[in-house]
């Protein structure tokens, strides 16, 4: 594959694991550019531990992950941050922080020391606080929100980084309904509009059908099926991935698949 | 939505609370700092104090006030400085107020390492300090460390340290002949007791030379306060800031050691004080140094005030401390993180 056509963001044969455990053996997997891509199976399977290796959170033990061709390792890690922000599945912040303070944060890799604030961060924090509905609580502590509202704090806070691509790990946690489809709805917009590459550890399969362009169905640590969700959301690999037994139906309205549970 | 400050190159977002905060600490640093000049077994008017001090008065009042009692007031600001600076930074970096150079054993190896340099060499104080307190935090990290650090494991191992290395400087103190010991009163508890204009020195150069890196780390502090995930992926160097942080903290309180001793609990209070007071979730380095040299001083003013006991300063800092640290016990124990 020629230098042009790769995907920015691949993983190439990554091994990687905690001490004593190895979780993924050798995977391979592209996220393709411009698309939002859906990351889906058991808990356990290594859903997390894939996203954290793709920012360079954790090391491979073997293989490589390539940015923009290049091992992600061995790029300057606030260059990476730039165009690369990672939502983590179970954020933490020390108490006493507001959510303006939070989503400043966010700002980080485009500061210094020297310039810790510039008008360029004043506007991205305002539009990420607003993409993420969150303009009346800007100012509230953000161990007062309800769980909702703190994910869509720390969600605002990837958007600040203003990244050209995003990982977020279960961004729908804790959040209602609507709210799940207000943001998964966001982030597609936000990809269509300024092409931002998404990647997703999704839980309910029939939101990922309908939000993503690609599918990765992950078990055990490997990548059973992978494509759009046309191909990806079938009976077979439901039961193959998930052990459910199901019937996939075709949503009337949208026309994407949708399983129904046996 | 929000203003910023910009000084040359710099710019920074200016928040009025941890600024008035500082403000706040510095005139009460200012006003203990003047009634410490003021007061003591000699007392003079403020008058006679300012005379004095400016070389205008009588030779007895400005030996008093410039070759006494100054030198011990700069010193108690250092030193508190110093211990407010590491505390915070440390703190900050583990993510637990627990975690403190004086609570994890950093204070009581520089202490041990000052006092055996003291007793083998004569010298060597800083040196000893330094070595002793660098020394402890490479073996309290090593010995909390199992695939990785976590901050509870890291603050048992340290208390551990603590008390065997408090119990080590007893012994080592215990060889040394009895002049000497008296000298090394200081090595006890934390006295300001006769500080010279040398320490004075020692302690300001010091600080003058390890403030700017401490200020220049306060940046990355305020993100490494998130997560480690998080942090690493705003695109932080854990691991070399974290050495940094480190290599700083044994300096800032190889310094304090150095110059008024194992001053306990200041490094721990200051910074958990500070934020309070800044209502700043970041470390508030300004405002921990600043708290820091307000306890020292406050802690040796009333040490001075109790004069037939001759009690060093560490004693009041740790009545002060001490309330400090059940405080927080027990909210780190109604949150069950211990
Ligand atoms: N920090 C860690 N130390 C040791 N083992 C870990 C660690 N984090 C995860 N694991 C293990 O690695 C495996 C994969 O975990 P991972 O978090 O990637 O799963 P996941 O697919 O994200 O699951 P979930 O849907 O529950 O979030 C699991 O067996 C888990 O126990
Ligand atoms: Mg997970």
């Amino acid at each position: 594959m020629s230098q042009r056509s790769m995907n920015r963001l691949r993983a190439e044969e990554i091994s990687v694991g905690y001490p004593g455990r190895t979780v993924l053996d050798a995977m391979s997997l592209d996220i393709p550019d411009g698309k939002v891509t859906a990351i889906v199976g058991p808990n356990a399977c290594g859903k997390s531990t894939l996203l954290r290796a793709l920012a360079r959170l954790i090391p491979t033990q073997g293989g490589r992950v390539l940015l923009d061709g290049r091992p992600i390792e061995k790029q300057r890690s606030r260059q990476v941050a730039r165009r690369l922000a990672i939502l983590p599945q179970s954020p933490a912040a020390p108490e006493g922080l507001t959510v303006l303070d939070l989503v400043r944060r966010g700002r980080t890799p485009h500061q210094s020391v020297l310039r810790q604030w510039s008008r360029a961060d004043a506007e991205a924090v305002e539009r990420a606080l607003s993409l993420a509905g969150l303009e009346g609580l800007s100012s509230r502590m953000l161990d007062t929100l309800s769980g909702g509202q703190r994910q869509r704090a720390w969600i605002a806070m990837a958007l600040a980084q203003d990244p050209e691509l995003l990982l977020l790990d279960e961004p729908t946690t804790y959040l209602d309904l609507p709210r799940q489809i207000e943001l998964l709805a966001l982030i597609r917009q936000l990809n269509r509009d300024a092409g931002l590459t998404v990647a997703m550890v999704l839980h309910d399969v029939n939101l990922a059908a309908r939000f993503a362009d690609h599918i990765v169905a992950l078990k055990d640590g490997k990548v059973r099926r992978q494509g759009p969700p046309a191909e990806v959301v079938t009976a077979e690999t439901m039961q193959e991935v998930f052990s459910l037994p199901c019937t996939v139906i075709r949503d009337p309205v949208h026309g994407r698949p949708h399983v129904i549970p046996a | 939505m929000m203003r910023a400050v910009r000084i040359g190159p710099v710019c920074a977002p200016l928040r009025p609370r941890p600024l008035a905060a500082s403000l706040g600490l510095s005139l009460c640093l200012a006003a203990l700092g003047l009634a410490a000049l003021a007061w003591g077994g000699y007392p003079l008017s403020a008058g006679e104090t300012w005379q004095a001090a400016t070389g205008r008065g009588d030779a007895v009042a400005a030996m008093i006030v410039l070759e006494h009692r100054l030198p011990r007031i700069l010193t108690a600001i250092g030193a508190g400085a110093a211990l407010g600076l590491a505390g915070a930074m440390v703190q900050t970096m583990l993510r637990n107020p627990l975690a403190a150079p004086d609570i994890i054993g950093f204070v009581a190896g520089a202490n041990a390492g000052a006092l055996l340099a003291a007793l083998t060499t004569g010298g060597m104080i800083v040196g000893g300090a330094l070595a002793g307190g660098a020394l402890t935090a490479c073996a309290v990290v090593a010995l909390a460390w199992r695939g990785g650090l976590d901050a509870h494991r890291l603050i048992l191992v340290g208390v551990g340290a603590n008390l065997t290395l408090g119990a080590t400087a007893d012994l080592l103190l215990s060889f040394a002949d009895e002049r000497t010991a008296a000298d090394m009163a200081r090595w006890l508890t934390g006295t300001l007791h006769a500080r010279s204009p040398e320490d004075a020195a020692l302690a300001w150069a010091g600080l003058a030379l390890l403030s700017p890196a401490a200020l220049w780390l306060g940046f990355p502090l305020g993100r490494m306060a998130l997560s480690d995930d998080l942090a690493a992926g705003l695109g932080l160097r854990l691991a070399r800031l974290r050495l940094a942080v480190a290599a700083l903290a044994v300096a800032l309180v190889a310094l304090a050691v150095s110059v008024a001793g194992p001053l306990p609990f200041v490094a721990f209070v200051s910074g958990p004080i500070a934020r309070r007071l800044t209502r700043c979730a970041g470390p508030a380095l300004a405002a921990a140094a600043l708290t820091g040299a307000t306890v020292t001083l406050g802690a040796d003013l009333a040490a001075r005030m109790v004069p037939t006991f001759r009690l060093p300063a560490g004693v009041f800092a740790a009545m002060a401390g001490a309330p400090v640290l059940v405080w927080l016990l027990w909210i780190e124990a109604r949150r069950r993180r211990l």
